[in-house]
């Protein structure tokens, strides 16, 4: 399902929320279980809109979410990008999977996003060991078809 | 294709467009962002020379900053609002009290540190340097769980500097890494990439402590199995460095972990400062101006234990 109406105030709202979701400490119990927002919202505004928004957009936002969580400048703006460049090579096949198939998409291409992250945070010498920073693309492809939907319908109706 | 097809003609003409056009070379694009993100992160964690990029970033990004710590904001407002007048009542006069003990402890310390002064005078010491404070308001913790930093509410406008210590009423807390505007970020002494030079009060051993990544844990590097450490021992900061002002307590010798054969001892301390808990700072300043020395060694113990009593209750 594709979309010929893109609202830009939504896409807006929704980039600052998911800024704030992630900077958030509401659940603080939960802190590592909390889904990778922003990059939930790069996914749905490149798989919705491949024309508008790219690689570049991507790379912004990832920078903000760099100086955000005040890690490496570079590191989450090169990992949204790659979000970006994926979705792009995919989305016409992404279109056609049902709703569970996406998820698993989701799931895929938000935890090649926290690799990259991990990965250069190891290198940089500040990793930390486990598989427990999987979690944020886990919890993310959950919560996909909701944050979807809702997005979804903002767009037709401010659109 | 054809259930999206379908769903294409039912939009407006230029959806086909929307479908198939997604900027010229993705491919391309990505390689240039890879190429400026390398360098961006090469500048960043070898040579600290993207600061102003992240301070103004930053400064754009406070609201957002803001809005994130809102809910617990509220949380403590309304925990404010709703506090019955009596337990208000009770905690004027304990502060009030608070306040009796403090003021009767520094009436003693001015005649102290004149005698201090007019000794070290009497040996031409250099007067030590007396340290400004400026207080504080934690206003955020930083949200990746795996590094230590908070988020204070005073920057760039009130002078505030990288590199100036932190401390609360217990003990040394972290130094300021980066200033925005209106809020600066501080490292906490627990952050596993953070080092205090220290000494142990008691005996004068000279060490370096490290922060673990766990709050609760610090650990005391490179110390001979011989050296003069018991459990229990305060550690206060030595000054070495220049970084950090001398004298303050920064961490309690909590367990001691000889094993023969080994070089060094495995010594694990506990924090003093409230890292978790604290919610009022102070920023030191040093001050360029000679003035009376903080305290000498011994008082700044009994000073530490005071603090800790008071702020259980």
């Amino acid at each position: 399902m594709s979309l010929s109406v893109i609202s830009y105030p939504v896409f807006f709202v929704s980039v600052v929320a998911a800024m704030v979701l992630s900077v958030s400490l509401f659940p603080v119990q939960w802190l590592v279980l909390r889904p990778e927002w922003l990059g939930l919202i790069v996914f749905y505004w490149t798989f919705r809109a491949p024309g508008r928004f790219g690689v570049l957009v991507a790379w912004l936002l990832g920078l903000m979410l760099d100086v955000l969580e005040s890690s490496t400048l570079g590191v989450n703006a090169f990992a949204m990008a790659l979000i970006a460049f994926l979705v792009l090579t995919t989305h016409q096949r992404l279109r056609m999977f049902p709703l569970p198939q996406q998820c698993l998409m989701v799931f895929l291409l938000l935890g090649i996003n926290q690799m990259t992250v991990h990965f250069a945070d190891q290198v940089l010498g500040s990793g930390t060991p486990g598989f427990s920073y999987l979690l944020p693309a886990l919890t993310g492809a959950l919560v996909w078809p909701f944050v979807c939907a809702v997005l979804d319908r903002l767009n037709l109706k401010l659109g | 294709m054809t259930v999206s097809a379908a769903l294409l003609f039912q939009t407006e003409g230029n959806a086909i467009k929307t479908i198939f056009a997604q900027g010229p070379w993705p491919g391309m694009r990505l390689m240039a962002v890879a190429l400026l993100s390398l360098v961006l992160m090469v500048a960043d964690a070898r040579f600290q020379r993207v600061d102003d990029v992240r301070s103004v970033l930053g400064t754009m990004l406070s609201p957002i900053v803001w809005l994130g710590h809102l809910p617990e904001a509220v949380g403590e407002w309304s925990d404010n609002a709703f506090s019955s007048r009596e337990e208000l009542l009770a905690e004027i006069d304990s502060l009030r009290a608070r306040l009796l003990v403090l003021e009767r402890r520094s009436s003693k310390y001015a005649t102290l540190a004149a005698d201090n002064r007019a000794l070290r005078h009497l040996e031409s010491a250099a007067s030590e340097l007396d340290e400004s404070v400026l207080v504080a308001d934690v206003i955020g913790v930083t949200p990746d769980p795996f590094s230590h930093e908070l988020i204070i509410n005073k920057g760039a406008r009130d002078n505030v500097g990288e590199g100036q210590a932190i401390i609360d009423a217990d003990g040394l807390m972290g130094q300021v890494i980066e200033v925005n505007q209106l809020t600066s970020r501080v490292l906490l002494v627990s952050d596993s990439s953070h080092g205090v030079p220290v000494k142990v009060l008691r005996s004068g051993v000279r060490a370096v402590l490290l922060g673990t990544g766990r709050k609760d844990t610090l650990q005391l590097m490179h110390v001979p199995d011989t050296a003069d450490i018991r459990e229990g021992d305060l550690l206060v900061s030595s000054g070495l460095g220049g970084r950090f002002p001398r004298g303050y307590p920064v961490a309690r010798v909590a367990s001691i972990e000889s094993r023969p054969g080994a070089a060094f001892s495995e010594i694990e301390a506990e924090p003093a400062a409230g890292l978790n808990t604290s919610d009022l700072v102070l920023v030191l300043f040093q001050n360029e101006s000679p003035a009376p020395p903080p305290t000498t060694p011994g008082d700044e113990a009994t000073k530490a234990g005071g603090m800790e009593q008071e702020a259980e209750g």
